[in-house]
């Protein structure tokens, strides 16, 4: 209960506008496209310099919080993910603003968000020493499991056939070998040399979701207003709550699943959200309406990606190891206020461990207030032209490709991978398992050949990836998403091909 | 939606294309150095070519069930704006500057899929506020929040 | 001027002067390429050391990072050594011995030659660790199991070809034994989470890391990769103290260098103010609150520096 005697300092005048600062500045820089949380926590480093350590903790806690959740709206309304961990709000997020739910869809995602975050920030203060230890437990062979247990998610994820499905992941898997090996330094597949660097997963996400939004948009011609305008259904923030509570299935999914995976160094943030939607969507009664603007879509994603946030700075506060790029860059902020996270973080300076903490409690309930105000005017965006609406969002692709790492050959990857998946979905493959091969692919490589040089030095491959509690549960785990897939694909095949020829 | 036949030809040269690229990332990954970087590689591209393969028998056999192609009209509308994004990305955007690209593009794809009628002067001073706008907020939020250094030619 | 204007009125006013002399420069800001991610220890110190300046006593203009990270620093050099323009504006941060390493294995587009250094500001030495419960309490221990189970003592480092790996191989040679490399990615965070979860039996790793990690309790380090004892750890010995032949060849120094081709007149006015802009006292106070080692070298000793590395390098990768 320690962490109770500091809220008072969250409430100082000072740290109290600097919360609200980060969390406004956060919402903003979330929603911009390209600037992923890590990024917009490293652009705020430079202010903490003049402030002093606690203030410039909530700082960046809060702009950490709120960056997250603020990916969100350019999800739901461009259909541009602001970072890999908003892909899954795309899926039934921005269908929803199509239909002109919009305001729905933001409310409910500011409202998931604020609790899973909530939660995920009470297990970072009550369980960290559990977790830290949980977060140590995952070694390279069952990081390796537990990336090809999201492969056995491709499959199922977003598409309408199995085999297209599996082949838009095997394409992303591909492209995520290309560039500079880093473990070995051998070059591959470098065809052009704008690929040198690799294929940028922030790039390729705004190439792969906005580029063909906005192919569709000009493919739809000169179109009359008329026949396209949504009107904005005006969604009262009681309503959402409602919704919010009579879904409590994806609410806890999203909530477990993100704490769960948000710990796991190295993996976490960008596929919770991802893993999160696939189990509710298995788990859920109404399985067909995922995927056209289903609420539990929006729900289980955003619960999860904020959820991860707490846990996913265990390791970082217990044991002084980065888990993520963003612990990362906040281990910077940290350090340069000359405190060294780990026990001395805890014992020495708790008034800054636990400002911080409790700001970040703070920050999502802020979060979700500025964002539940914003929801009902940025939904009007549904409401714009067509033409205009296609030229925004091919301009935002272009700068907030470029901005990621100021590269151009960014931009031309973001261009090329948009053109083809537009294509591609037009002969039914479908951008999401692409996005998750891409993501996964490098984690389920380096840990294999790390794996195998440990085995190799050690007692052999064998034994190495298939033996030990973990290894096994993990295995099983993957074993039965084959199986749950297979049997949901053959039971669904009689009549889903019926329904195609209707549809 | 309707009732018209899946487009087989256009599934047939997709998913053709995409065995292709299955074939060349394989052989590459056999026959590149050295072969512990290439190992990963090779599992997913035989992966990968066998699923391809499975689906581009399936599209001359004509049993693709999913995917409504790419119709005429759809293709006629599409490539004058594809085109002028292409030219802007590949070459505008460095050879011009970030904004003054991005404006004469912005301008230009506005114009066009504008439904609203041509003739008038309305619709013409409408379009310009719209670019403004645009300009205005891209270069707020990217050069002076966010302090991207964008390429910049002709103008600032 | 820009600060008033927003709208259309811009696409109008151009800014690009004359070409810029050397008594000019810099008039507008420096960006500075960083080829790791940010939050990383080089990312983080040189945003440190060049957060001054824009103060009127060194450059008068604020410095800009950009990270441009992959392959383990090969995509950023790459980029500085084909792509940047040599104009002085734009800067990039080195690793020694990472891309001198890279540039003898092959592979990528640049060597020692591509660059021109200005100012070296750190030196981070690499570090022998064994997590806190491992029965090995010295290099003598470490040496002895590897003679014993040759080819099986597993430790980890940051990647091929870069300071860790360096110190590595180093180590097998001088102590004439076999061991298990084991590179990861993700930098130096995930090969010392590699020691502490005991995925692997020990680690090379920055002195700046281990010392912080050591301070939390999970690490206990056996020895230092350099030619004299740190000032943060004075009671860990040396290699050499510990009777094995290894010199300061795998100490990371870190600094700033420009693209070959930029005007004489600029690289002699960055290499005179740099250094002076590394001393200020905010920049020292900063680095040492943060745990990392300062080393401050002029355009000279740099060049000296990077002569010397290339020679040893070539000799000590010859064989692989």
């Amino acid at each position: 209960m320690e962490f109770l005697y500091y809220f008072g300092d969250v409430f100082t005048p000072v740290s109290f506008g600097l919360l609200l600062l980060g969390t406004i500045g956060g919402l903003i820089l979330g929603a911009t496209p390209g600037l992923s949380p890590t990024m917009a926590v490293a652009l705020l480093i430079p202010f903490t310099f003049h402030l002093a350590p606690v203030q410039g903790l909530i700082l960046l806690g809060a702009a950490y919080t709120s960056t997250v959740a603020g990916g969100a709206v350019s999800a739901i309304l461009l259909k541009i993910p602001g970072a890999p961990a908003n892909i899954a709000t795309t899926l039934d997020g921005h269908t929803m603003a199509k239909q002109g739910k919009g305001a729905q869809a933001l409310q409910l995602s500011f409202l998931a968000s604020a609790v899973g975050g909530v939660i995920g920030v009470l297990l970072l203060i009550f369980l960290t020493p559990v977790l830290a230890q949980w977060a140590l437990a995952f070694g390279p062979s069952h990081l390796f499991w537990l990336a090809i247990l999201g492969v056995t998610v491709i499959g199922s994820l977003d598409s309408a056939s199995v085999v297209k499905g599996l082949l838009s992941g095997c394409i992303g898997l591909w492209l995520a070998t290309i560039g500079f090996d880093d473990i070995m330094g051998a070059q591959r597949f470098i065809f052009h040399p704008a690929l040198g660097g690799g294929i940028n997963i922030i790039a390729a996400l705004i190439g792969l979701f906005a580029i063909p939004q906005v192919l569709t948009m000009f493919a739809k011609g000169r179109n009359a207003t008329n026949a396209e305008v949504i009107e904005v259904e005006k969604h009262s923030i009681m309503d959402a709550v409602r919704e919010i509570l009579r879904r409590p299935k994806a609410l806890s999914i999203g909530t477990i699943t993100g704490s769960v995976i948000g710990l796991i160094p190295g993996v976490g943030g960008q596929i919770a959200g991802l893993v999160a939607y696939d189990q509710t969507k298995k788990f859920s009664s109404e399985r067909e309406k995922f995927g056209k603007g289903h609420s539990e879509g929006v729900i289980a994603a955003e619960s999860a990606n904020n959820a991860m946030v707490g846990p996913s700075l265990v390791p970082l506060l217990t044991l002084s190891i980065p888990g993520s790029p963003t612990a990362a860059v906040l281990l910077g902020g940290l350090l340069i206020h000359g405190i060294f996270p780990g026990t001395d973080l805890f014992d020495n300076h708790p008034d800054v461990a636990w400002t911080f903490i409790n700001s970040m409690l703070i920050g999502q309930i802020l979060m979700c207030i500025f964002g539940l105000y914003v929801a009902g005017l940025a939904a009007r965006v549904a409401q714009v032209p067509q033409s205009v609406m296609a030229a925004v969002v091919l301009g935002l692709a272009v700068f907030g490709s470029y901005s990621v790492q100021s590269s151009m050959g960014d931009v031309y990857v973001m261009a090329t991978l948009g053109v083809m998946m537009y294509f591609l979905e037009r002969f039914g493959f479908s951008a999401a398992p692409l996005v998750l091969g891409l993501i996964l692919g490098p984690i389920a490589e380096a840990n294999f050949i790390q794996g195998s040089m440990i085995a190799g030095a050690t007692d052999g491959m064998a034994s190495y990836f298939l033996t030990g509690a973990l290894n096994i549960v993990l295995i099983a785990i993957v074993i039965a998403s084959i199986a749950y897939s297979v049997w949901m694909e053959l039971r669904s095949r009689r009549y889903t091909s019926k329904e195609e020829i209707m549809a | 939606m309707n009732y018209v036949s899946l487009p087989r030809v256009q599934h047939i040269v997709a998913s053709g294309f995409i065995a292709a690229v299955g074939m060349w990332v394989a052989w590459v990954s056999y026959t590149q150095q050295p072969a512990e970087a290439f190992l990963f590689p090779r599992l997913i591209s035989t992966v990968f070519v066998v699923l391809a393969v499975w689906t581009f028998v399936k599209a001359i056999l004509g049993w693709t069930k999913v995917g409504h192609g790419v119709s005429r009209r759809d293709f006629v509308w599409l490539l004058p704006g594809l085109i002028v994004a292409l030219i802007y990305i590949f070459w505008a955007a460095k050879a011009l500057g970030f904004y003054t690209a991005g404006t004469i593009a912005f301008f230009l794809l506005l114009s066009f899929y504008d439904p609203a009628p041509h003739g008038e002067a309305k619709t013409w001073i409408k379009r310009v506020i719209i670019t403004a706008g645009f300009l205005a907020v891209m270069y707020g939020l990217f050069a002076m929040l966010l302090k991207v250094y964008t390429p910049r030619e002709i103008f600032f | 001027m820009k600060h008033l204007l927003a709208g259309a009125a811009l696409a109008l006013m151009s800014l690009t002067g004359g070409a810029a002399t050397a008594e000019d420069y810099p008039e507008r800001p420096i960006m500075m390429m960083v080829s790791y991610g940010a939050g990383g220890a080089t990312d983080f110190q040189a945003r440190i050391v060049t957060m001054t300046a824009g103060n009127e006593d060194a450059l008068g203009m604020p410095i800009a990072i950009i990270n441009k990270p992959g392959a383990g620093g090969r995509v950023g050099w790459n980029w500085l050594a084909t792509q940047a323009e040599a104009d002085g504006y734009t800067l990039g941060a080195y690793n020694i011995p990472h891309f001198i390493a890279q540039s003898i294995k092959g592979g990528v587009e640049y060597s020692a030659d591509s660059f021109e250094p200005i100012a070296n500001w750190g030196a981070d030495p690499a570090v022998f660790v064994v997590g806190k419960d491992s029965p090995m309490n010295s290099m003598e221990d470490v040496v002895n199991y590897a003679k014993e189970n040759p080819g099986k003592l597993t430790f980890s480092g940051a990647g091929l070809f870069v300071g860790h790996h360096i110190a590595a191989l180093q180590l097998e040679k001088a102590a004439g034994v076999k061991m298990a490399y084991i590179p990861t990615k993700g930098g130096g965070a995930a090969a010392m989470k590699a020691v502490i979860a005991g995925d692997v039996m020990g680690g090379v790793n920055n002195l700046s890391d281990a010392f912080r990690a050591q301070e939390a309790g999970n690490v206990k380090i056996l020895g230092v990769f350099d030619l004299e004892r740190n000032e943060f750890l004075p009671d860990v010995p040396t290699l050499k103290e510990q009777g094995y032949d290894i010199d300061n060849a795998s100490v990371n120094f870190r600094g700033v260098m420009v693209p070959k081709g930029t005007p004489q007149e600029v690289i002699d006015k960055l290499a005179a103010s740099v250094p002076e802009m590394f001393k200020n006292s905010r920049v020292a106070g900063k680095m040492k609150a943060g745990g990392s080692p300062m080393h401050i070298m002029t355009r000279e000793e740099v060049q000296a520096m990077w002569a010397a590395r290339q020679e040893t390098l070539q000799e000590l990768l010859a064989g692989l």
